[in-house]
């Protein structure tokens, strides 16, 4: 029958289904984003944009036997020995699904995807898909002066030269086109005769057609220094200039924590991962997020990203030290009529001084903060006492949110925010309560 | 590809079919063609070269592109059994691979026309894979994708719940049942060996009263059909086309399933014997050995966590042939334990290429191995068994058992049943309410729990009403029910 090399130009079928599966990839990681996002693998990866998560959902399920063979492993060739470790896998149940290789490669167990892109998927489970700047505090920021338009009129130091010589020799040009026409001479003659009249046309043209204009000599044909080019008052242009101002949306996260002997790791991760999340949304609305860490015990200091996460102190706690160190970084370095400051803080609930630290927050919230935030992380050992203050004290009301509680309010100008965080799987609705409320609040954030 | 490139194609075209059959190879009319990367990694997820859409093909195209892209693998090529048997070339491949492609071609069509598990399946399906791409694509235009898809989901997922004595013996469930009354007057199997089978036993009325309500009458494997023909919710002929369709493909597959070693082996096996007819009659120069030695050693290379099958079923080929060559089988060279005289064993039989085209006749992976998988055979290829040992925060894959007699043992206990759980219909009346109880015939292996779990809930979309499936925990020998009940709600019940 031979060998035949038939014309295949049908559309690519493959890449319809691939979409599709993409497509289902998506679907799978939106039903398990609360999952995912608080996966540690994804938040102390710091600085890559790109994130590996795991998806369920898209195998092919069928009837498998749990292991090639009943020995928990698999078949092998090759030169090896009994012991040698040929490979290793994720250990099943670590919220990693796995599988051993019947047939490796198969089974999609993890994905690539932006951060980016699971923000914006966060949004849209959240039901604000468009979040976009409203009412936010814009900021003139001066870089100096640029570069606006020309004209025929200005000052010298202004001249704009390039741009002056273009338009005498575009002029002159026409006058010697003209003159060529009129007075059926060669160019090098007009050129000649309108330099000599002073670059005036009637004179020149006159010249042309009386004189007897002695031809060139041969050999300086084409060489005619018919003069410097004339450069006359309606040939000048001039640069104006204006002021440089740009629009910028600034926000800052101050985020405070407890690192006293009570937090242990657990709650500082919960505080980590709200704070990243935090960032990326907050990243979506302005054009430049900061942010500053503060970590305190009773005295607070502004530390490093590092610091923050990774050094417990011993003591007992004040948090109005805290907001303290936090109005003074507003006062200096971000102050609200540029920055749309975003405070949020983090503790376990002890306090020493709860009076004091209600003062403290109460003189922070009169400047107008975009949102102030307070989590408290709560185990069965923590003695919590300052939501209890907040809500007495600053007026916060409780209110549900699918199922997640939270407290609401505002201090003065700012609205505040109060969520009890017990675990893992707080965090998304938190983070859920936190867009959420602000929208319909009045906050700075909005569909 | 040049029109000079094509020629030599069809030269060596000529050429291999000569030389195999000079061989003893017998062939099937054989058609090429040669197709572009994307196509040929298009065929590769379809399984067939036209097929319906779903998106797990488009998540193996996708995979096939990556490795094909990252220069992970490079597909040679794929095999159709169809008369004539289609065989599709890879453009890009370099000319001197095409032509070891095409010699491994070969073998594998004398090996679908000869080996007796591709006798019973139908020659068509590239056609009526094609036509079934069209009726789907019309279901879904007519009743939605999403219902389409979630169809074709749960099909899928029991593909393989199939029975292939079903080619050989079909049997409606009427049939089944005149069978088990002894009524039936047909025997069971032609050739005319009733006489050995088991004498029909006389059932009593109140047995066959029972029979006559039991569904069904007898278990059966096929999960698949029984669904398709007894299903409270599938009412429409689209479903039943779909599901239909998708078992007749699985049919079809099945014989490749169930002889991937052998086939890959015998294509190996033979294509290193043509090409090297090839290269000793010159119509292949020196260039070319240099990429039909790399390509060859890629395709016979060993792998750590998996058998390769083209290396192991070529080994065994090439044993089988030695053997029935030298006379080492039977009890006189099995019970010779003098070293030196095993080792020079030759009764000079010649008998080993006789042997080797009847075992590619009648056997199948599963039988192959059982029978000819031999200590020299696993020395030969360091064959090992690896286990997982657990480190903490991940899973160590250790070497384990060497030993062959172990390592066979395990092996041909993996390919039974092509590979996978043995799990039987027991009753669609369960309850006397419709459920369904599927029941898995231990051997020792435990089904996997999420995947046992996420398939029994394609059953229940199927099957519409509670279904269970009934397996033993191996760590305590205890019977173990999953269910999945008519809310869709998972249960899982231990009992002693």
């Amino acid at each position: 029958m031979g060998v035949l090399k038939p014309d295949y130009d049908s559309i690519s079928r493959g890449s319809a289904d691939a979409a599709r599966h993409r497509e289902k990839i998506k679907e799978a990681i939106q039903r398990n984003l609360p999952d995912i996002i608080s996966d540690e693998a994804i938040i102390t990866k710091s600085g890559d944009q790109l994130v590996r998560v795991p998806v369920r959902g898209i195998k092919s399920f069928r009837f498998i036997h749990r292991y090639a063979d009943s020995v928990q492993g698999g078949f092998g060739s090759g030169e090896s020995e009994e012991g040698k470790v040929i490979g290793r896998r994720p250990r099943p149940g670590n919220g990693r699904p796995g599988k051993p290789g019947e047939e490796p490669g198969v089974d999609y167990l993890e994905t690539e995807i932006e951060i980016a892109e699971l923000v914006r998927m966060m949004l849209e489970d959240i039901g604000l898909p468009n979040l976009q700047r409203k009412e936010v505090v814009e900021a003139v920021v001066t870089r100096g002066w640029k570069h606006y338009s020309i004209e025929k009129h200005g000052i010298v130091p202004r001249l704009e030269k390039k741009r002056t010589i273009k338009e005498a020799i575009k002029r002159t040009q026409i006058l010697v086109q003209n003159l060529m026409l009129r007075s059926q001479r060669d160019e090098d003659a007009c050129r000649q005769a309108l330099d000599e009249a002073n670059g005036d046309f009637d004179e020149a043209l006159e010249r042309l057609l009386s004189v007897n204009v002695v031809h060139p000599a041969p050999g300086a044909e084409g060489l005619s220094d018919s003069g410097a080019l004339r450069i006359e008052n309606s040939d000048l242009r001039f640069r104006t200039i204006e002021e440089d101002a740009q629009y910028q949306s600034n926000a800052v996260v101050i985020a405070m924590m407890d690192v006293s002997g009570s937090m242990d790791t657990m709650k500082k991760y919960l505080a980590r991962s709200f704070y990243f999340w935090m960032t990326s949304f907050l990243r979506v609305v302005y054009k430049r997020v900061e942010i500053r860490f503060i970590a305190h015990t009773t005295t607070a200091r502004l530390v490093d990203e590092h610091q923050f996460l990774h050094q417990g102190e011993s003591g007992g706690t004040s948090c109005h030290s805290a907001y303290e160190l936090a109005t003074n970084l507003i006062d200096t370095e971000y102050p609200t009529s540029r920055w749309n400051v975003y405070p949020f803080h983090f503790s376990d609930g002890e306090d020493w001084d709860v009076d004091r630290t209600i003062h403290s927050l109460e003189r922070m919230l009169q400047r107008g903060v975009a949102n102030f935030g307070y989590g408290e992380i709560q185990s069965e050992h923590s003695s919590s006492v300052l939501m209890e203050a907040y809500r007495k004290k600053i007026g916060l009301e409780a209110d549900r949110f699918e199922n997640f509680s939270f407290f609401r309010g505002a201090g003065g100008p700012s609205p505040v925010l109060g969520v009890i965080i017990k675990g893992k799987s707080d965090i998304y609705p938190a983070l859920r309560v936190f867009l959420h409320s602000a929208d319909r609040k009045g906050g700075r954030l909005g569909a | 590809m040049s029109d000079l490139d094509l020629k030599k194609l069809n030269e060596a075209d000529r050429l291999i079919r000569e030389i195999g059959a000079q061989f003893g190879l017998d062939f099937l009319e054989q058609e090429f063609e040669v197709v572009p990367a994307r196509k040929m990694l298009e065929i590769l997820a379809y399984r067939l070269p036209v097929n319906f859409s779903h998106w797990s093909f488009g998540r193996d195209y996708e995979i096939e592109r990556t490795k094909y892209e990252h220069g992970f693998s490079v597909p040679y090529e794929v095999v159709f059994n169809s008369d004539p048997a289609r065989a599709y070339l890879m453009e890009t491949n370099p000319l001197p691979v095409q032509i070891l492609v095409m010699a491994h071609v070969y073998a594998h069509n004398d090996f679908i026309k000869n080996n007796r598990h591709f006798q019973i399946t139908r020659r068509d399906m590239i056609s009526s894979a094609s036509e079934a791409a069209r009726r789907f694509r019309r279901y879904e235009e007519d009743y939605g994708r999403a219902p389409v898809e979630k169809l074709v989901d749960a099909g899928m997922a029991i593909e393989w719940n199939i029975d292939p004595d079903e080619l050989i013996l079909p049997e409606t469930e009427a049939q089944t049942r005149e069978r088990l009354y002894g009524w039936s007057g047909k025997p069971p199997v032609d050739g005319g060996f009733d006489d050995l089978l088991p004498k029909k036993k006389s059932i009593s009325t109140e047995e066959k009263r029972m029979l006559r309500r039991k569904t069904p009458p007898e278990p059966t494997m096929d999960i698949l059909k029984y669904v398709i023909e007894n299903s409270p919710v599938l009412s429409f002929e689209w479903q039943k086309d779909i599901l239909s369709t998708i078992r007749g493909q699985a049919l079809y597959f099945l014989p490749y399933r169930r002889t991937k070693i052998m086939n890959e082996g015998w294509a190996t096996f033979w294509h290193e014997k043509i090409m090297n007819r090839l290269f000793s009659e010159g119509f292949l120069n020196a260039e070319a050995h240099g990429y039909y030695n790399l390509y060859n050693s890629r395709v016979k290379a060993h792998s750590p966590r998996t058998i390769n099958p083209y290396l192991l079923g070529s080994a065994l080929f090439r044993n089988i042939e030695m053997r029935w060559n030298t006379g080492r089988f039977g009890s006189a060279y099995e019970s010779c334990s003098d070293a030196e005289k095993r080792q020079n064993w030759d009764l000079h039989l010649a008998k080993g290429r006789e042997k080797i085209m009847e075992v590619r006749r009648t056997h199948m992976d599963w039988f192959f191995i059982d029978e000819f998988l031999n200590r020299d055979v696993v020395d030969e290829l360091q064959l090992y068994v690896y286990q997982e040992s657990d480190q903490g925060t991940h899973l160590d894959l250790k070497v384990g058992e060497t030993d062959w007699k172990k390592i066979k043992q395990l092996m041909v206990q993996s390919l039974m049943n092509w590979g996978i759980p043995r799990i039987l219909v027991m009753d669609g009346n369960y309850r006397n309410s419709s459920q369904l109880y599927l029941k898995h015939e231990f051997e020792g292996m435990p089904l996997d729990d999420e995947y046992c779990r996420k398939t029994l809930e394609h059953i229940h979309f199927l099957w519409g009403r509670p279904a269970h499936l009934e397996t033993i925990d191996p760590e305590s020998s205890r019977k173990v029910v999953y269910s999945v009940d008519t809310d869709g709600a998972h249960r899982v019940i231990r009992t002693e």
